[in-house]
């Protein structure tokens, strides 16, 4: 692995297909400021750490091209310690044209979500794994239309949300007229339920939803959905319940319980949609 | 699955002869085609197409709770009492006739809600209501016919309890 | 702005020059090359309709591709996830009996022999090795999916979703199942 990941540097050096030469040629400093090429073939040797990211391309603007991976190598060194950091500097100084989506670069905005190493998560809170012989596979949200690059298509995804219609529904006004007031164990049951961000790692890592995503809600959704069920100053319990009530819209989960394990912000989809299931069953 | 597409990578490279090629490979970039050969995938799905504006919502469908919350908790009890007929065989030893036939039954309940499951998951009614129509109709019509043989075998033979173990111990 | 610079990022590739910090040098690549004026483009805006541009977009949406998924997605959730071998090891063992059931309703018309008597005679006849082998090949997921069935049902009630009891009850699963499945398959 190691040898094969030095053949870049062998054009440079020698073309002899020598695993030894390729070893020893001189590794060059990516993506610094370097006035020329004799600089940077005497770049310091041996103590960068070389980390190699495989990215997913499209360009919509050569939609017959197939997708295909690209590589860019980055000295970790002087790289911040998130992939959302290598990506931007891969953008910033090595190819402007990588498209993908960020905001915040705290985890809380879930624009970045993608699949990295083959789990979803969110870039910015994804840590660069140190060893750097093994190479970083990044790519879109799986079974996503691609936009561009690692940028996927949500619309379905956001009109799903929109037909839970995730807002209060309540026609009582509240007793003091001023606000709806609940309990504090009402309150805690939204504990774990109001922090998603709707990221759509969760929704995009369910098998059953990339066969169904027309009309399986999937589990972002479907936990938005039970954080209305469970709020006790909702009043349409009985039409949220009733909506979700056929053989697609929720029982297209089989607890595979891919979205539990790849949450980025720690929520449990999974044991949501069971909470839903149990509820609606007896 | 990557290595595949590096060795080619490697073999560009190595055909390029002594001249040392300045190229792309030299900046740290590299490309290589992704693996999306011209296999058709079984579940290939179909271009992308919105119904309506962005800001509609998704259609919601009609409720229908026998298929949808009825159907779940019945395949779960189906599931459940396979248990207690799955654990007596083996600290009994044997199965009583009757014990044998309702195993049998929920056998195939079990089954053919097991079929329907991939039915729905697998062949999308939007998509291919066609084939959907005649999978749904020829899992009922096997089914059905699977009940026939269920009984005959149950009451002609010596029982699937009693089968299996006879096999097993041959 | 914006396609000045792909083009002389195309530029850079196209001709491996040394190893500049392109965008330093932007103006100085964009004026000296000769090929830069062929791949500037001209950014021309143009009015549109909101039909239009939905109709635009409906076209750019039929030649999206869709990102990999079972191919790239971590391996123990989806070739190795107890779900999947669940519905893998059920639909056998459903598509056994259905297929046991139809060809012992037809037997007297072929002039097979499906009675218990003779299955166990044919089965008995077999060397060890097969019988062994078959044994463990039935046995194996039948363990499987009465595990991973009980996990399943108990996963019903709204238990066992944290995190780490969902991956350890993966491997779990896994190793019981094998130990499960030699058990029945020679001590049984």
């Amino acid at each position: 692995m190691a040898a094969l990941r030095s053949t870049p540097f062998r054009v440079l050096g020698s073309a002899r297909p020598s695993l030894r030469l390729a070893a020893a040629a001189p590794v060059r400093g990516f993506a610094q400021l370097a006035d020329g090429a004799t600089k940077s073939l005497h770049a310091s040797e041996g103590n960068e750490r070389l980390k190699t990211f495989q990215i997913y391309r499209w360009n919509p603007d050569q939609p017959t091209e197939k997708p295909r991976m690209q590589s860019y190598t980055l000295d970790l060194d002087k790289t911040g310690p998130m992939v959302l950091d290598a990506l931007i500097r891969i953008k910033n100084e090595l190819d402007p044209t990588v498209t993908f989506r960020r905001s915040c670069r705290e985890g809380i905005c879930g624009s970045c979500a993608m699949n990295i190493n083959g789990t979803n998560t969110l870039a910015c809170l994804c840590r660069i794994p140190t060893e750097t012989n093994a190479d970083l596979k990044i790519y879109p949200l799986p079974h996503t239309y691609v936009v561009k690059d690692l940028v996927p298509d949500l619309t379905q995804f956001y009109k799903q949300y929109k037909s839970i219609k995730p807002y209060l529904q309540r026609d009582t006004p509240s007793p003091d007229g001023k606000e709806y007031r609940q309990s504090k164990a009402d309150r805690k049951k939204l504990d774990g339920l109001y922090e998603c961000i709707l990221c759509a790692c969760c929704s995009t890592s369910c098998p059953s939803y990339w066969w169904n995503s027309e009309e399986y809600l999937g589990p972002a959704i479907l936990l938005q959905s039970y954080r209305w069920l469970v709020d006790s100053r909702d009043e349409r319990h009985e039409q949220r319940k009733d909506a979700l009530n056929n053989s697609m819209s929720l029982y297209r989960c089989h607890t595979i319980l891919n979205c539990t394990r790849t949450c980025p912000k720690g929520l449990n989809p999974g044991l949501a949609i069971a909470e839903i299931k149990k509820e609606m069953s007896f | 699955m990557v290595s595949i597409a590096r060795s080619a990578l490697l073999r560009q490279t190595g055909a390029a002869g002594p001249i040392a090629r300045p190229s792309v490979i030299a900046h740290g970039v590299r490309a290589t085609a992704f693996h999306t050969t011209a296999q058709k995938s079984l579940l290939a799905p179909p271009p992308q197409r919105i119904e309506g504006s962005v800001n509609d919502p998704a259609p919601v469908p009609e409720t229908s709770p026998s298929h949808g919350s009825y159907h779940w908790t019945f395949d779960r009890v189906v599931a459940a009492s396979l248990i207690p007929l799955t654990v007596a065989p083996f600290a009994a030893g044997s199965l009583n006739p009757t014990l044998d036939a309702i195993l049998a039954s929920t056998l195939l309940i079990h089954s053919h809600t097991g079929f329907q499951n991939i039915v729905i998951d697998y062949i999308p009614k939007k998509r291919m209501p066609g084939i959907r129509r005649l999978f749904v109709w020829g899992l009922n019509a096997a089914t059905a016919v699977i009940g026939l043989a269920l009984y005959e075998f149950e009451t002609t033979d010596v029982g699937l309890v009693e089968t299996i173990k006879r096999i097993w111990r041959a | 702005m914006i396609a000045q610079r792909a083009g002389t990022t195309a530029l850079r590739r196209a001709a491996g020059g040394p190893n500049t910090f392109f965008t330093a040098n932007v103006a100085r690549l964009g004026l000296a090359s000769p090929m830069s004026t062929t791949q500037t483009r001209l950014v021309a805006t143009q009015k549109l309709t909101p039909t239009d541009g939905d109709a635009i977009l409906a076209q750019q949406r039929l030649r999206r591709p869709v990102s990999p998924h079972l191919e790239i997605y971590d391996k123990m959730q989806t070739y190795f996830g107890g779900s999947a071998w669940q519905r893998i090891t059920g639909a056998g063992f459903s598509g056994a009996l259905y297929v046991f059931g139809a060809s012992y309703l037809a037997a007297p018309l072929l002039g097979w022999h499906l009675e218990s008597a003779s299955l166990a005679a044919a089965f008995g006849a077999l060397p060890f090795a097969v019988k062994a082998g078959a044994k463990f090949v039935l046995a194996w997921p039948f363990v499987f999916h009465a595990i991973n069935g009980v996990r399943h049902l108990t996963y019903d009630f709204a238990v066992g979703f944290q995190r780490r009891t969902i991956v350890q009850g993966g491997w779990y699963i896994w190793g019981a199942s094998i130990v499960g499945g030699l058990y029945l398959a020679f001590f049984v």
